[in-house]
């Protein structure tokens, strides 16, 4: 057991040098970024329980709850601020007639590859398998006619009996609808299988 | 003169025209907005424009307030039929969690733990209660009562909802193998690194556990952990645990603590260790998890108890889900080992969920035990729970 003693001991040294350092690593806040808020949420939020949908909770309910699983998963601050900010812009689904509401959001100009990698792989995965259990291959969806998928990703859809949502535009409100038309060619070309 | 008659029908032919542009004209005026009339209604939209402003605000008062109050928690109830026969709706329990926060700098959580007894008396626990510290982005200071960071299941997983199974593995109940809670301070953190890797840590000094002597007084039968605001031996506990996922959804932990405990009329104080493993990985449907909890307490010369014990359990669970159904099977081999013999246990268990939804699940399990003969830890035991998380 003497090992693990000072094992122990170090490790409580290092934690004290840690502390030390409190005003060093204290920098800045940046606000949260919802593609890396939807990577760090498939990675992080369903190791321990079921994943939980967005729709879960209104954006002031994920506040608290985020600060208490950041304490329980072991997440740095960036972490839980980029998961906060993709479960606020995931908790709802847009009216399917909202085109005139929603903000329109300018191209980014960004390939269908580029926008899949950012926004959709966390979920998706690299393979267009789905990553996470409740996420279908696409595949299995993709005999749907392009105008009805457009508006699914768009608005976000959930299916009966489904046990997660997809959320609208992924989660990042700032897709337009050129940048889900090309992201939606690149599934059809590349992830079809 | 046919010229003027020409003329004078000319003349009126451009008058009636000149009438009808006129009148057409009137008509245009009419329906053409004046310069005033486009004012206003350029008004009106910037009006329209700043209640969109402010309405968005104020749904932006969702997201940026100072302090939140938040109710979550668990319920849990069920039903229990051993071999040999005792069958019983054994278990109603409601866990409470209550959550207040201010900015992003200081979070109180605290869970109740309120549950019908055997006799009907109803008992009420505070099973833990922090104030949260968020010093920065990768450190967080509590203070407290916070159960065990010593492996998974005790901090992690043993709320209804999450636990796949309705019972606690062999070793990971109360006074067992596993460390349930303590009082005292923690440090907790984590942070990315490299290519898609994580680590996470958890530090602590605490009061410790009490050790629990037999009928006769003179040997250590059991180790309380329940998280005590005494510490009658003086010697704090300090331990942790380093959590590191080297790829995401596969985290390996690895936690322990050491301190000295004490008993009443002991000249001195003996060394209590604890050494903890634990594993979690996922690939598609299927969950592995697996832990391994030791705790240990030396003899001591001259003790009413002279005497050291050690409490050592492990357990390994696949779970899988049926997708595209709602049903999920699980299965899980655990094995406690004590000094004392009338507490070892190996079991078996085997399990069938119905997920209603993420948080809301419907169990069907059977344990089969293997204990000291005669005793209820040799019982094999059939269960229903239903539980949910909110
Ligand atoms: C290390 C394990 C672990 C991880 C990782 C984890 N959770 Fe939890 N979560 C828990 C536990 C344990 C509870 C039950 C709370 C309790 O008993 O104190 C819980 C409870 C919850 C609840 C119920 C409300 C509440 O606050 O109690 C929600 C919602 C939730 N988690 C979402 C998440 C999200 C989102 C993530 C990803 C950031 C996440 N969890 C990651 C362990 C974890
Ligand atoms: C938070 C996880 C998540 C993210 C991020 C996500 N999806 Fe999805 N997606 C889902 C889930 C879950 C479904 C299945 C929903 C259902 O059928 O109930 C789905 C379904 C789909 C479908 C099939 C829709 C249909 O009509 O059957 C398409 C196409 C799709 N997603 C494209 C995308 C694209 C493009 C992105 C990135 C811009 C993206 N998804 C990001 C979770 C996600």
């Amino acid at each position: 057991m003497n090992i693990l003693k000072n094992t122990m001991l170090i490790s409580l040294k290092i934690v004290t040098l840690l502390i030390l350092a409190v005003p060093v690593l204290s920098t800045a806040a940046e606000e949260g970024d919802v593609a890396r808020g939807s990577k760090a949420w498939a990675n992080n939020c369903s190791r321990c329980h079921n994943m939980r949908d967005p729709k879960e909770f209104r954006d002031d309910g994920w506040r608290p709850i985020i600060a208490h699983m950041r304490l329980r998963a072991g997440l740095s601050g960036q972490q839980a601020r980029d998961i906060l900010t993709f479960l606020q812009s995931s908790n709802y689904t847009a009216p399917a007639s909202s085109g005139s509401m929603t903000k329109v959001a300018e191209s980014s100009g960004e390939d269908g590859e580029t926008i899949y990698n950012n926004t959709c792989i966390a979920c998706h995965g690299a393979d267009g398998q789905g990553a996470l259990p409740g996420v279908p291959k696409f595949s299995e969806r993709l005999s749907k006619p392009d105008d009805v998928l457009l508006s699914n990703i768009t608005n976000g859809f959930q299916s009966k009996g489904s046990p997660m949502a997809m959320p609208p535009k992924g989660g990042n409100p700032n897709l337009s609808d050129a940048d889900i038309m090309n992201v939606l060619s690149y599934i059809r070309e590349n992830l079809g299988k | 003169m046919d010229d003027t008659e020409s003329l004078k029908a000319r003349i009126e032919t451009l008058e009636k025209q000149l009438s009808e542009v006129k009148e057409l004209l009137k008509k245009q005026v009419e329906t053409t907005a004046t310069k005033e009339e486009v004012k206003a209604v350029k008004k009106e939209v910037e009006v329209a424009k700043k209640e969109v402003e402010v309405t968005k605000s104020q749904q932006d008062e969702w997201k940026f307030y100072d302090s939140t109050v938040h109710l979550g928690g668990y319920a849990q109830v069920g039903y229990a039929s051993d071999d040999p026969a005792n069958d019983r709706f054994n278990q109603v329990q409601y866990s409470p969690i209550f959550h207040y926060q201010y900015k992003d700098l200081i979070l109180l959580e605290s869970e109740f733990e309120v549950e019908i007894e055997g006799d009907g008396e109803t008992h009420l626990a505070l099973e833990y209660l922090t104030i949260d510290w968020f010093m920065n982005d990768y450190m967080a200071l509590s203070a407290g009562k916070f159960l065990s960071p010593i492996g998974q299941f005790r901090q992690n997983l043993h709320p209804g909802w999450i636990n796949k199974l309705p019972s606690a593995p062999s070793g990971f109940g109360h006074d067992q193998a596993a460390p349930v809670a303590d009082v005292g301070v923690q440090l907790r953190g984590g942070a990315p690194f490299g290519n898609n890797m994580q680590a996470n840590y958890a530090v602590f000094v605490s009061n410790g556990p009490i050790l629990e002597l037999n009928e006769d007084g003179d040997e250590i039968e059991a180790i309380e952990t329940e998280g005590f605001t005494s510490d009658d031996d003086d010697n704090k506990l300090f331990g942790g645990r380093i959590g590191f996922l080297p790829i995401p959804n596969v985290e390996i932990g690895i936690s322990g603590a050491f301190g000295e405990l004490g008993l009443p009329g002991d000249t001195g104080d003996r060394d209590y260790d604890v050494l903890g493993f634990d594993l979690f990985a996922r690939w598609r449907n299927l969950d592995l998890r697996g832990e391994y909890v030791k705790q240990e307490v030396d003899g001591f010369a001259g003790s009413v108890a002279e005497e050291g014990q050690e409490w050592e359990a492990w357990y390994i669970q696949p779970s899988y889900k049926l997708l595209p159904t709602k049903l999920e099977a699980v299965a899980r081999y655990s094995d406690f080992d004590s000094t004392h013999a009338d507490q070892d246990q190996q079991q078996w268990a085997l399990g069938l969920n119905y997920l209603f939804s993420a948080n809301a699940i419907a169990k069907f399990a059977y344990e089969f035990n293997d204990g000291l003969t005669g005793t209820d830890t040799d019982e094999d035991r059939l269960f229903l729970q239903f539980a949910y998380g909110f």
